[in-house]
């Protein structure tokens, strides 16, 4: 239908791909670069917001800035972070000013389009389906999968091998054992594994949908 | 439906079946599908019960066959707390119950986890404390608590009434019922010599009805007091028994001998009783309670009362109101293991330790069945890029009577070659007929090889068509694959969404739910040669020795959403 036009952008240069591997979208939001952390092969798609800025204002940085600069958001290897999503680390007010606290993201986490994230940590292989808000401190363990549309409320710590759905969240489920296993490669990714190109699963190992994405 | 289209679901053959144990050949399920005419109908009530997600589905190697969770059995391998992830012992959980004791407490009004947080406005986290929702702000201080210390939150609330009364300990409570059979007994004495000064004390104390906990210690007391009262020296009962004792080798005997005991001369035990006061248990009710309830309800109207499911939440089953409820402590959660229900195989194994997600044993239904999924022919590969909407076939938006075509994938994850037969019936069951043709029901899929091969090869691959070169038309041919791969290989299937108006004519015009989305049954048949000593040694090494090669084959149904009718 409309192909030449994804064409087009393609052509342009849709993503900046740095040394290790990371795909950045040019159109993607990004302050306070130097407190964000990629893992490798990371892909941040166009319209994403990282608040990289808004980063610890504890002693460490205020005593001496050559301590190193303070890590706001760190995201690991092989994660997918969709359009229009919006990560903001957590703050807490502390002696009536607001602190920040830093944001971790693991390995071969998907996050989808439209979601605003400002969980204090999101381990390995969760899968966050669109239009997601995760409010502040919460906590998403291994292998989780967090259906569309879902509020995942503050400070909930959502246990390995869950799947999460409602607002505010609740446990629905748990993933099946095989959860995030592509079974001899090629599989389905959101139940789709249409010419082959397609070798990942929800929940799995998303090299193959990082090598897709151009 | 939570489940985004298109998406695949596997039937497993227990739906049918009487018995778990069912062990019929694929090739016997087919001629039984054939000869019936039987094809899958996932709208049927029964298909709620045997549908599945492939990743859900476990692999008997000893049955040969796919074990789904109606046709498993789970064994707890520990307890744990899904919000502070600690785990339980089976010692506490028998003592204490399946809720967490570590101040894990979840809202009443939402389920959202609750916070502790402190009142104190001087910055300092000082008492008193609170327990609050961040979700919905329902707090403790609704319920009149505020807390000393903001550790061993659950120590006590358990103390804590709601208004901040004091909850007797189980001590306090066997004291008290004590104190209260004794003022009866005194009562009943004193019904002839009535001394009005003991009375007016003990009414001060009586003015509130017994509390649902303090009728549940009562009635435990009771019973246990009439269990003891039933065996009164329970030679087995295990703290006071002593084999060494003359004593209790004396009450041992007593037990075998039918006379000479005084106990055991009443061979007919007494029938146990059941309570028959508030002192033992027994729940009186009260018409005054219901009354006053109404005139609540009447005054303050439905918004102080609870939704059902936020009174079956409360432990109590009597509360009403919100100024009843309580904070909820998590429920615990259980890691298992699971077995194979004919052959006692284990399936899953998980690794106890809390911190560990791995398996000791783990034999999935997606190492030995082929994965089946389907995809608009023009849409772009599903890469979640939302940047790029136009290109997103809208499967949601179906339209009736155009004829569309589709790619149905399959994808080998065993080590041998397999040979696939699809069969599908020609419209889809229901009452909104969707006509469907597999336009290649039989092909061949290569082996789940090497992973490295298939590395260098698709960088080389010619075979890619359609997809990857816009400009060539699709050739779409009867009895011939879409495209190949390694270990996959699609076929077209043409589709022509029914109509959702047509239902009309048989007299209800109403489309139920759901009755729009577009589900074709399609039952799988594989066939392939596999050494036959394989699985013993494992799955790696059936490449390595060309033994003896065995044939073997099977068949499931399975159910493809494609996605929903709009017309
Ligand atoms: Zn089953
Ligand atoms: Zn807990
Ligand atoms: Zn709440
Ligand atoms: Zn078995």
């Amino acid at each position: 239908m409309s192909r030449p036009v994804a064409k087009k952008a393609a052509a342009k240069g849709e993503y900046i791909e740095t040394d290790s591997g990371n795909k950045v979208s040019r159109r993607s939001a990004i302050t306070g670069t130097a407190n964000i952390t990629l893992g490798g092969r990371t892909v941040i798609m166009a319209d994403v917001v990282l608040r990289g800025d808004l980063h610890s204002t504890r002693p460490t940085a205020s005593s001496s800035g050559k301590e190193g600069t303070p890590t706001s958001i760190s995201i690991g290897k092989c994660t997918v972070v969709s359009t229009g999503t919006v990560l903001k680390p957590p703050c807490r007010m502390s002696r009536g000013a607001p602190n920040f606290y830093p944001m971790k993201i693991g390995d071969n986490v998907f996050i989808g389009p439209n979601c605003v994230i400002s969980a204090i940590a999101i381990s390995s292989h969760v899968h966050i389906g669109a239009n997601v808000t995760i409010h502040p401190f919460a906590v998403i363990k291994e292998n989780v999968k967090i259906l569309p549309n879902t509020v995942v409320p503050s400070a909930m710590v959502i246990a390995p091998g869950s799947v999460v759905g409602g607002r505010p969240a609740r446990i629905v489920g748990e993933v099946g054992e095989g959860w995030g296993v592509s079974g001899g490669g090629a599989g389905g990714g959101l139940g789709v594994g249409g010419g082959g190109e397609e070798k990942w699963v929800e929940g799995g190992d998303l090299r193959e949908l990082v090598r897709s994405i151009r | 439906m939570a489940q985004p289209f298109p998406y695949t679901y596997y039937a497993c053959d227990c739906y049918d079946s009487n018995g778990t144990s069912s062990t019929k050949r694929a090739s016997q399920l087919l001629r039984e599908a054939e000869e019936d005419e039987r094809t899958f109908d996932p709208r049927s009530p029964r298909a709620n019960y045997s549908l599945y997600p492939l990743e859900h589905l476990l692999y008997c190697e000893d049955c040969q066959q796919v074990r789904c969770p109606r046709c498993i059995i789970e064994e707890t391998l520990n307890w744990y707390c899904p919000s502070c992830l600690f785990e339980v012992p089976s010692s506490v959980v028998k003592s204490d119950g399946n809720r967490c004791t570590r101040s894990c407490f979840s809202c009443p009004l939402c389920t959202s986890p609750m916070q502790t947080f402190s009142l104190d406005t001087t910055g300092e986290s000082a008492p008193p404390f609170i327990l609050e929702c961040q979700y919905c702000r329902w707090s403790t201080l609704e319920i009149g608590i505020e807390f000393e210390k903001g550790q061993g939150i659950a120590a006590q609330l358990a103390r804590l009434g709601n208004g901040g009364k004091h909850i007797p300990t189980n001590k306090e409570r066997d004291k008290e019922r004590e104190r209260r059979k004794e003022i009866e007994g005194r009562k009943a004495r004193d019904v002839l010599s009535p001394s009005t000064e003991s009375t007016n004390t003990d009414a001060d104390r009586d003015d509130e009805p017994p509390s649902h906990d303090d009728l549940f210690s009562n009635l435990t007391a009771f019973y246990k007091s009439q269990v003891d009262a039933q065996t009164p020296s329970n030679p087995f009962s295990s703290h006071d028994i002593n084999f060494s004792s003359p004593s209790a080798y004396s009450r041992i005997m007593n037990l075998y001998s039918t006379t000479g005991s005084k106990k055991n001369k009443r061979s007919k035990p007494s029938a146990m009783r059941e309570a028959a006061s508030s002192l033992e248990g027994l729940t009186l009710h009260d018409p005054a309670n219901e009354a006053a309830a109404i005139e609540r309800i009447k005054k303050e109207g439905w918004g102080v009362t609870l939704s059902p499911a936020q009174k079956h939440a409360q432990i109590n089953p009597n509360v009403r109101f919100v100024d009843q409820l309580r904070p909820l402590a998590t429920l615990l959660c259980t890691k298992r293991s699971k077995r194979c229900r004919s052959c006692r195989q284990i399936l899953t194994k998980p690794e106890s330790k809390m911190t560990s997600t791995r398996y000791k044993i783990k034999l999935l239904a997606l190492n030995h069945i082929p994965r089946l999924s389907i995809r608009a022919l023009n849409a772009t590969p599903p890469i979640p890029v939302a940047s790029r909407p136009a290109d997103s076939f809208d499967y949601n938006a179906l339209k009736p009577g155009m004829p569309s075509h589709f790619l149905l994938h399959l994808s080998n994850p065993l080590f041998d070659p397999i040979k696939v037969t699809l069969a599908t019936p020609s419209t889809t069951p229901g009452r909104v007929q969707s006509r469907v043709t597999i336009l290649c029901p039989q092909f061949d899929v290569g082996a789940n090889t090497d992973i490295w091969d298939d590395a260098l090869s698709s960088s080389l691959s010619p075979m890619r068509r359609g997809s990857q070169l816009p400009d060539q038309a699709p050739q779409i041919e009867a009895g011939k694959i879409w495209d190949r791969g390694r270990n996959w290989t699609s076929v077209a299937v043409e589709i022509v969404p029914g109509f959702t108006d047509a239902v009309g004519s048989d007299g209800q015009n109403e489309l139920e739910e759901d009755e729009d989305v577009l589900e074709i049954p399609i039952f799988v048949r594989i066939e392939y040669e596999t050494d036959a000593g394989a699985d013993e040694r494992g799955l790696g090494d059936s490449r390595g020795s060309k033994g003896e090669q065995e044939k073997r084959e099977e068949a499931f149904w399975t159910v493809v959403g494609v996605g929903r009718i709009k017309g």
